[in-house]
């Protein structure tokens, strides 16, 4: 393996860590392998029995909605390593195995094997590899580290930030339905997790979008050429995790909306009741999120994000909108409408993103070398509670990213589970 | 509702193959003059079997929001279509039914091959089912509603964002 100290620098990072395959093998083993990893949220498995498909890096699982909780189990049968469920989403009371009809719970335990006259192997043994589960907020989180530390150690800071995306809905909890919008990258997925709070970007990738939308909104703060007259900061909140934060520019509610604050007044009025008129007048301005939470979720304001890597050069960007629930639809209806903005294929954004990163990886590939990420390293500004905020523009993020990364890779393997072990609560 | 003549069925046919040689060959202005005011123009995503009317669609554009995507694309700086995707498009299977007085629907098959040179310089397959509302005007005929079903919109889609 590569020495990833020699290529990642306090002031740069080389270009191999994004192009070589013994990097990528080796981010799948401590990232997402036994690292902390976002899976789904409980809205998107309400009732026993739902199950959603999802990966830990390039691993296949299933996160299941069981009696005694969410379970994420390897979606790979004990037997023969087939995948167990194929299906993307649906409801059932145990997995069979397609190939030899071997049955497991939605605990992972082994529970039948046809002609059992013949089995001769200990059920117990067969048991699917089962991870660690955590639970903030309906973010479901998971692990296959044999014990990992909690999630609220690794959230850290970015715990805030599920409580910004949550606190928006007069319940507390955000709603994901069941339709995403999946675009695939041909690039590395660092370009992405690092992208997502790149400011500095903003003015050049999305010139066209600047120059043809009417109404700009919060991008008025951000798309201009004065640099002293940027209002919406960068952050590094530990752990990998980063931020941008449009919240200074908004003056009154809903204006990330671009509404004016009276447009929903059975929202204003649910939220108030909720929270308070202080609390709630506040929670309405700020507005949601725009934080990455390593390694692969991403909070994008209006939409939901996920980070898929499929290979050191393939990396698909789920998305589906960030939608509050017990809100009134037109308010939900809107922030659909300004996620179709964003995100995806077709996007006023993305799409050129997208681009970019596909450029990036290809450059990096036949030049390789050092990237430069010095910028703003003198006049960031560390919080007492370690939080580094700096300019709109900075690459603070960037360094807070690596550093975390770093600390990560270099950690020794760790035990993990295995099949035949179930596991307990953390 | 009469059934269609041959010579409305034959028009109808120049027009949607019209309409494909400008979005292959990127002329904005000529495409966008082949709309209605109402335009919808819809790119569904997922299996279709969503009941939510918040489920998220790949393009779902009024038409104002159609507008500001052609403005985008004229700015020079859309990097994703700058230089413009090179295009061809095969249209077959064209069905075409009057659904009222003066308006149409028309349906086909559909494959763009689109050679993407803006960053992989590879030649991308589109295929998919294509379904136009088109008017008859006092300016001749005109789409009002655009619906591009995808055949793999549910699986990861690469960059899309030339007009389809």
């Amino acid at each position: 393996m590569t020495d990833l100290r020699a290529l990642v620098r306090p002031t740069g990072v080389h270009g191999a860590l994004y192009n070589d395959p013994a990097v990528f093998d080796a981010e799948m083993q401590h990232i997402f392998g036994q690292g902390w990893v976002y899976v789904g949220h409980t809205s998107e498995i309400p009732e026993r029995g739902d199950y959603v498909r999802r990966t830990l890096g390039t691993e296949p699982v299933i996160v299941v909605r069981a009696a005694d909780g969410v379970n994420v189990l390897a979606n790979r049968c004990t037997h023969r390593g087939n995948l167990l469920c194929q299906a993307e989403r649906g409801r059932r009371r145990a997995f069979a195995c397609p190939y030899h009809g071997w049955v497991f719970d939605a605990g992972g335990a082994l529970v039948d094997v046809p002609f059992p006259a013949g089995a001769e192997a200990d059920r117990a043994g067969l048991h699917l590899r089962r991870a660690t589960v955590e639970i903030y907020r309906g973010f479901i989180f998971a692990s296959f580290a044999a014990r990992p530390c909690r999630l609220a150690e690794h959230l850290g800071h970015a715990r805030q930030a599920l409580d910004r995306a949550s606190d928006l809905s007069p319940s507390g909890e955000v709603q994901i339905g069941r339709t995403w919008i999946k675009h695939l990258f041909q690039a590395n997925w660092k370009m992405l997790s690092e992208n997502e709070a790149d400011g500095y970007h903003v003015n050049f990738v999305h010139d066209s979008f600047a120059r043809s939308v009417k109404v700009q909104g919060k991008y008025s703060d951000v798309l201009q050429g004065d640099e002293a007259g940027f209002t919406a900061v960068t952050r590094a909140l530990g752990n990998g995790h980063t931020e941008l934060d449009y919240g200074p520019t908004y003056r009154r509610p809903l204006a990330w909306l671009a509404v004016g604050p009276d447009r929903y007044p059975d929202y204003t009025a649910a939220m108030e009741g909720a929270y308070g008129v202080v609390r709630a007048t506040e929670i309405m301005r700020a507005g949601p999120p725009h934080t990455f939470i390593f390694p692969n979720l991403f909070l994008a304001e209006t939409c939901l994000v996920m980070i898929q890597p499929l290979a050191v050069g393939q990396t698909v960007n789920w998305h589906t909108p960030l939608l509050l629930r017990d809100a009134p639809v037109e308010l939900n209806r809107r922030i659909l409408r300004q996620g179709e903005v964003a995100l995806g294929p077709s996007a006023f954004l993305t799409a050129d993103d997208a681009v970019i990163a596909e450029r990036q990886w290809r450059a990096l590939l036949g030049s390789p070398g050092w990237l430069d990420l010095t910028r703003g390293a003198q006049r960031e500004q560390q919080r007492e509670d370690g939080v580094v905020v700096s300019h709109y523009t900075d690459e603070t993020p960037n360094r807070g990213f690596w550093r975390h990364y770093l600390d990560v890779m270099e950690q020794p393997p760790v035990a993990v589970r295995s099949a035949g072990a179930p596991s307990c609560s953390p | 509702m009469q059934p269609l003549t041959d010579a409305e069925y034959r028009a109808l046919q120049d027009f949607v193959f019209l309409e494909a040689k400008y979005a292959d060959e990127s002329r904005y202005d000529a495409w966008e003059a082949l709309l209605t005011d109402d335009m919808q123009y819809h790119v569904p995503a997922g299996d279709g079997d969503d009941p939510s009317e918040l489920a998220p669609s790949i393009i779902n554009d009024n038409r104002s929001r159609l507008a500001t995507r052609l403005r985008q694309l004229r700015t020079g700086t859309r990097h994703s279509q700058s230089p413009p995707s090179v295009m061809r498009r095969l249209i077959s299977n064209l069905t075409a039914a009057r659904v009222a007085a003066d308006e149409y629907e028309v349906e086909a098959n559909f494959a763009v091959f689109e050679y993407q040179m803006q960053s992989v310089s590879q030649v991308i397959v589109w295929p998919g089912q294509v379904r136009y509302r088109i008017r008859r005007t006092a300016d001749g005929l005109r789409i009002c509603a655009k619906t591009v079903l995808l055949i793999h919109r549910t699986g990861p889609l690469p960059t899309l964002s030339f007009l389809i």
